[in-house]
């Protein structure tokens, strides 16, 4: 049985869960992500200006 | 600034996180992830709540679990989390409904001032990018690490 996360472990506030990386390529939010490629298509990326070196 | 936050839970590439809210509702397991973009260099910020016993995602639900600050504040921890692994990425984000722009709208204006310290924020509007301001409602968001 998966054991349940514990929200209260107060000791580390980052853990790392090797069994979340079968959503790394999941298909999820696909209508959000299609949504989102469809307005930088027509938008792009904002002109950033280049840093003084 | 060291905002209430959920512990959050993460795989190596750190492009899946996971939270629990808990609240009036009980615990509400809650996934984030950052899509690759078709467009280079950019992610898409997605999150919902985890259906109990399946591995599907609602990104529409509202939860109502009285901690929309908390949420917020770990989602943001999140993409510090990401922005770390992957500096020079840019970070696609708009609410899956009008309401919840205008609640990530709220949560980047709140926090503005501290934002701005490590990140470029760039918001949408009439199709065009501009540096994020207050008091203008803006249709998707960028975030970039400095």
């Amino acid at each position: 049985m998966k054991k349940k996360k514990n929200n209260n472990d107060k000791r580390l506030m980052v853990e790392i869960d090797n069994s979340l990386e079968k959503y790394v390529d999941m298909p999820l939010f696909e209508e959000k992500v299609n949504e989102a490629n469809r307005i930088l298509s027509k938008v792009g990326l904002p002109k950033e200006k280049k840093k003084n070196k | 600034m060291e905002l209430p936050r959920y512990k959050i839970f993460y795989e190596r590439s750190r492009r899946v996180f996971e939270f629990n809210s808990v609240g009036p509702k009980g615990e509400i397991s809650k996934l984030i992830r950052f899509t690759k973009m078709r467009v280079k260099g950019v992610f898409n910020l997605a999150f919902g709540d985890k259906k109990p016993g399946t591995n599907e995602i609602d990104d529409e639900v509202i939860s109502n679990n009285g901690d929309t600050r908390k949420v917020l504040a770990t989602v943001a921890n999140a993409v510090d989390m990401f922005t770390r692994e992957y500096p020079s990425t840019w970070i696609f984000a708009v609410g899956s409904t009008r309401p919840r722009t205008r609640l990530y709208q709220m949560g980047i204006n709140k926090y503005l001032h501290e934002i701005v310290k490590d990140f470029e924020v760039y918001g949408l509007i009439d199709g065009e990018w501009q540096k994020f301001r207050s008091g203008i409602m803006y249709e998707a968001f960028l975030v970039k690490r400095k």
